[in-house]
């Protein structure tokens, strides 16, 4: 079981969207802290992803929940 | 009697203050309510004309007016700062050493840009987010600036206005086209985002004017730090670029008193309800426009939609219906390609972000939103607004 760090709700959020909660958060992050995003716009997949790759963080896991999706990222590169 | 307490006076408060003085007006002549405006300047910005001072050379003073000017004559207007906001007292210390009461209060403190957050921004960065003269002492940079790198872009999230990076590469191109050295000057766009424009849509739409602009984008780039001996911009991830001269979006925070008075996050953000405004745990305080944590645009036009949802909500409470108005979360916010041509940014809590091509009418509707500015602050504009805006304008 991952113990997750900072849950950030992005849910209902569209304009400027869950990306720049991601953003935010991680520059308050720590090495090994584990963020949890939780989001209602698709788009938070091939954001995180995308953002993740090009910033050396790890996406540990993208779930697709009932009525949202869950996305954790693991920050190895602060 | 009920007191309306509305804490600073920009474009949210002001709008507030007239709306509710406007409503309430028999109220206000019997005596039965008061509606005082606490502002520890007295002036009145129109922040989004820093933009066209900053890379057009407008005139920094025909965008500050005294804001006694702008209030109805019916509001009690003070010039202090708030030093203390006590919610659950229901009061507030001044700089001047009064103690305010209030049965109703909106808190409308706004951001400020705090360059000291990143090192070695502070004094080294032309800016168009700070003030008048901060936006003319960028006119002057770059009017001076000959050839070389300019790096500009945004810094940290969030940022008053999300479309005024774009703008600002927009603008400083056409500048340096115009002038007729482009070919000397480099221009890179930096911004922590995946792409140009954090909305999809507005993405796709100003995305190739940057190829064909021959503007440089480093995206997913996370500023750390600046060393302005070296002249080079690192990230949080190592990468580094050179510059010769920054006009970046500096970071911003909550007010002072927010931090103060121990009310808002660790940025001195308010939260509060994104229908509402309702500051959490509160029934009788509001947030509204820049000051709030509420995941939306920090813009004009958030803060004029949200001064009218609460402040029907205030009158409803005052006369005894008991209402409470929602914000549907509708922004519309111009952004400028240069060229005179504009596109908008129009969404709410239900409908995405769309497509809309820049055009010329585009610019048209800009001109006229800041033309209609000091108007629509005294509420002059209610009735085109109404209609434009629709069911969200709560009179």
């Amino acid at each position: 079981m991952v113990e997750v760090t900072k849950t950030i709700d992005s849910r209902g959020s569209a304009c400027p969207g869950p990306i720049t909660d991601l953003v935010k958060a991680y520059r308050r992050a720590r090495n090994g802290d584990v963020l949890e995003i939780l989001a209602t716009d698709a788009g938070i997949k091939p954001d995180a992803t995308a953002w993740a790759k090009k910033t050396g963080n790890e996406i540990l896991e993208i779930i697709d929940e009932p009525d949202h999706i869950r996305v954790l990222i693991k920050i190895v590169k602060d | 009697m009920k007191r309306v307490l509305i804490v600073g006076a920009g474009s949210g408060g002001t709008i507030a203050a007239n709306t509710l003085s406007a409503q309430l007006k028999k109220e206000i002549k019997r005596n039965e309510v008061e509606i005082t405006v606490l502002d520890d300047r007295g002036k009145h910005i129109y922040q989004p004309g820093y933009l066209h001072v900053a890379f057009k050379g407008a005139d920094p003073e025909k965008i500050v007016k005294d804001e006694h000017e702008l209030l109805n004559p019916a509001v009690n207007f003070q010039i202090d700062a708030a030093r203390d906001i006590d919610l659950n007292e229901r009061e507030i210390k001044t700089e001047k050493g009064k103690t305010l009461s209030y049965d109703y209060l909106i808190l409308s403190t706004g951001c400020r840009t705090n360059p000291d957050l990143i090192p070695g921004l502070s004094g080294e960065n032309y800016d168009f987010h700070t003030s008048p003269e901060a936006s003319y002492r960028t006119w002057k940079a770059i009017n001076e600036f000959k050839s070389g790198n300019i790096v500009m872009g945004i810094t940290t999230l969030p940022h008053m206005c999300p479309p005024s990076p774009n703008e600002s590469v927009f603008l400083a191109d056409e500048f340096f086209r115009k002038k007729g050295i482009r070919d000397r000057v480099d221009i890179t766009f930096i911004t922590p985002y995946p792409r140009v424009y954090p909305a999809e849509a507005i993405s796709e739409c100003i995305e190739p004017l940057f190829e064909e602009r021959d503007i440089r984008v480093e995206t997913f780039f996370n500023i750390d730090s600046i060393d302005p001996e070296a002249g080079k911009i690192f990230s949080m991830e190592g990468d580094e670029i050179d510059y010769d001269l920054i006009s970046l979006i500096p970071p911003h925070e909550g007010s002072p008193v927010i931090f103060d008075s121990e009310i808002g996050d660790e940025e001195g953000w308010i939260e509060a309800d994104r229908f509402t405004m309702l500051v959490q745990n509160f029934d009788d305080a509001f947030a509204i426009g820049d000051c709030t944590a509420i995941p939306i645009s920090k813009s004009g036009v958030v803060a004029h939609l949200q001064a009218h949802t609460v402040s029907a909500t205030i009158a409803d409470g005052i006369r005894g219906i008991g209402g409470v108005y929602r914000y549907n979360g509708r922004i519309n916010c111009p952004l400028e390609i240069g060229d005179g041509k504009c596109t908008f940014v129009v969404s709410d809590y239900e409908e995405p972000i769309k497509k809309i091509e820049p055009s010329r009418i585009g610019y048209l509707q800009k001109w006229m939103i800041g033309k209609g500015y000091w108007k629509m602050l005294k509420g002059g504009l209610d009735i085109p607004m109404k209609f434009y805006f629709g069911e969200t304008y709560h009179k």
